[in-house]
């Protein structure tokens, strides 16, 4: 599915032009404008789950879009925990979504815990 | 450590950005810094028809905020975040950001507001935004939200976004209320929503809004009026406003793929039976907006809770100042009101901080005060209102002693 | 309503049913609530639940009309060590 642009709007007139940047997303290649956020590309493209919650696995996508949230923070160029709606994109990005991490410690009840521990 | 500056501005927002431009024309040494990636904060999204028919666009008003900024000799860095704030000893402020570390005499906060929520199963699905987000999207980014949206909650503040996502060609199938719970209180009390939406009657930020809004007050008897709302709405540009209907679920998979609407009565709760799927491939929530006083709360300000003003706001006075030495505040930090009010106050801002630091054009003590003046005459003309008592709890703040 | 499928806290996954049953259980404070269910411990600091978590916890709180009922902690935004060790 995709969503696209606002060509043209009645009273901000028509989209003011830009050269087209590439960047990737967990290894697909999308088109941006310059000067767009990574998550406005990322919607732009279709693309709506940046991440999946660190413990429990579920999608989650653009909330805030001003960097409030943190709920859009994906990884770019090795660095975790970057705001997808505060950061442009620039040509050749290589943007990472965020997975499921290990929690091994989680499902330890008291009952199970080793009395040598 | 950098300590060339005067005064340091946080948020470049209408209030930070008017702050910067009348503190640097006074003669002080301005940095201005904004995390975002476009200089002008929640203005930028704004789009409205004047009541003379003229289009309030926050992103031309936004650039000529910038230009007074910069032809004054303000410096100005975006992408930059602000995270921390301590008093140094020597009577000045250390700001710890995300370039580096400075040290400064004067810090104006004008972080602006965060959106409140009110949450139901199925918000975190992608897809599931705040109304806000839709507008940043929809206006300063222009990208499509999505094909078919809903919103759920109902205030003057989502009226006009969804006004602007209506001017956009965003298709919205509906605008319903919240679901009632222990978070929801009010928003979901079609009883009260009504009251709240009528009265903005007059003062509707479009033409079509102000009629909707018209067309309820002219068919009521307030309790006639929630009795005999159609279960499908009244449409609005379109939009059908389900005053008698609420958001029970978002559903959906991997993102929204619908909300599950039940009927409610006047009072909110919902009617048996009546439940269905609305199709949407994005929500909205429209919670509210709070002042975000984080970096007065680690600086270490006293608080007052003043609902009109939407929660806790840092003590101030008229002049905007804290009751920390050096330390301001202007715009939406100080409690939620609109863009001209906050450009208002920023100069306020920007004018006492120029005062205190005895700046080579310094202003003098008059000029303050008409800028304080022009404060309440934008508020007392402000299209939204965003709480009747505005004026009479700002006065009572200000009645705080500032030592 | 489903209180258990309502989550509050997006970043840390605390559902309304968990925070109020906190409450009624321990009778306890803004500060407690949230060390007992995480809610507003998450990478976002609490930026979107906060104004929640006080609508559920000011009833219980009385009046501390100075100060706000959840404290702010430095840094407000997440910077990593390596930012924060060479801001210093």
């Amino acid at each position: 599915m995709s969503y696209g642009r606002i060509e043209h709007h009645p009273v901000l007139g028509p989209l003011p032009p830009a050269a087209t940047l590439s960047f990737s997303f967990d290894g697909n290649n999308y088109k941006a404008r310059e000067g767009e956020s990574v998550a406005a590309a990322l919607l732009a493209n279709g693309v709506r789950t940046l991440r999946l919650h660190e413990e429990h696995g579920s999608p989650r996508g653009i909330y805030c879009n001003i960097g409030h949230c943190m709920e859009c923070r994906v990884t770019i160029s090795g660095i975790t925990g970057v705001r997808s709606c505060l950061t442009q994109v620039k040509n050749g990005m290589d943007v990472r979504s965020g997975t499921v991490l290990p929690s091994p410690f989680r499902q330890t009840t008291e009952a199970e815990r080793s009395p040598s521990l | 450590m950098n300590a060339i500056y005067d005064l340091i501005v946080v948020g470049a927002g209408p209030a930070g950005l008017a702050a910067a431009g009348s503190a640097a024309q006074a003669g002080l040494k301005v940095l201005l810094l904004d995390e975002f990636m476009k200089l002008g904060g929640r203005l930028l999204g704004q789009l409205h028809q004047e009541p003379g028919g003229a289009w309030w666009n926050g992103i031309r008003e936004a650039e000529l905020l910038v230009l007074g900024a910069q032809e004054a000799g303000a410096d100005i860095a975006t992408g930059v975040s602000v995270t921390g704030l301590e008093r140094t000893d020597n009577n000045g402020w250390t700001l710890w950001t995300t370039q580096g570390c400075y040290r400064t005499p004067f810090v104006l906060l004008a972080t602006g507001a965060a959106e409140s929520a009110n949450p139901l199963p199925g918000w975190t699905l992608p897809g599931v935004m705040s109304i806000g987000a839709a507008q940043v999207m929809t206006n300063v980014q222009r990208v499509r939200v999505g094909n078919r949206g809903v919103v759920i909650g109902m205030s003057v503040l989502a009226m006009a976004i969804m006004s602007e996502l209506r001017l956009a060609g965003i298709e919205l199938a509906a605008i319903v209320l919240p679901p009632g719970n222990a978070l929801s209180g009010k928003d979901s009390n079609p009883e009260a929503v009504l009251d709240s939406l009528l009265r903005f009657a007059n003062l509707a930020p479009n033409a079509m809004l102000k009629y909707g809004a018209k067309f309820l007050q002219n068919s009521m008897l307030r309790n006639l009026a929630l009795n005999l709302y159609p279960k499908q709405g009244i449409r609005m540009l379109d939009v059908p406003l389900q005053l008698r209907r609420c958001a029970i679920e978002i559903v959906g998979r991997d993102a929204v793929e619908g909300v599950l609407v039940a009927d409610i009565t006047p009072r909110g709760e919902p009617i048996a039976g009546s439940e269905r799927v609305v199709e949407a491939d994005f929500v909205c929530i429209a919670g509210g907006l709070y002042p975000l006083v984080e970096l007065a709360a680690v600086a270490g300000c006293p608080f007052r809770y003043v609902p009109e003003l939407g929660g806790h706001v840092p003590v101030h006075g008229e002049n905007m100042q804290t009751l920390l030495p050096g330390l301001y505040v202007a715009g939406n930090i100080t409690g939620v009101e609109s863009a001209k009010v906050a450009i208002a106050q920023g100069r306020v801002a920007g004018l006492s901080i120029a005062f205190s630091a005895a700046a080579e054009k310094a202003p003098g003590e008059a000029e303050i005060k008409d800028a304080m003046e022009q404060v309440k005459l934008t508020r007392h003309e402000a299209l939204i209102q965003f709480h009747p008592d505005i004026a009479r709890s700002r006065a009572k703040l200000y009645q705080i002693e500032i030592v | 309503m489903k209180e258990t499928s309502i989550i509050v806290c997006r970043c840390e996954e605390v559902t309304l049913e968990q925070i109020r049953e906190a409450i009624r259980q321990h009778g306890c404070s803004a500060r407690e609530t949230k060390l007992r269910t995480r809610a507003g411990m998450g990478i976002c600091g609490g930026r979107t639940c906060r104004p929640l978590l006080e609508r559920l916890m000011v009833p219980l709180e009385g009046d501390h009309a100075s100060e706000l009922p959840l404290k702010i902690q430095p840094p407000v935004r997440p910077v990593s060590f390596a930012q924060w060790g060479r801001s210093l």
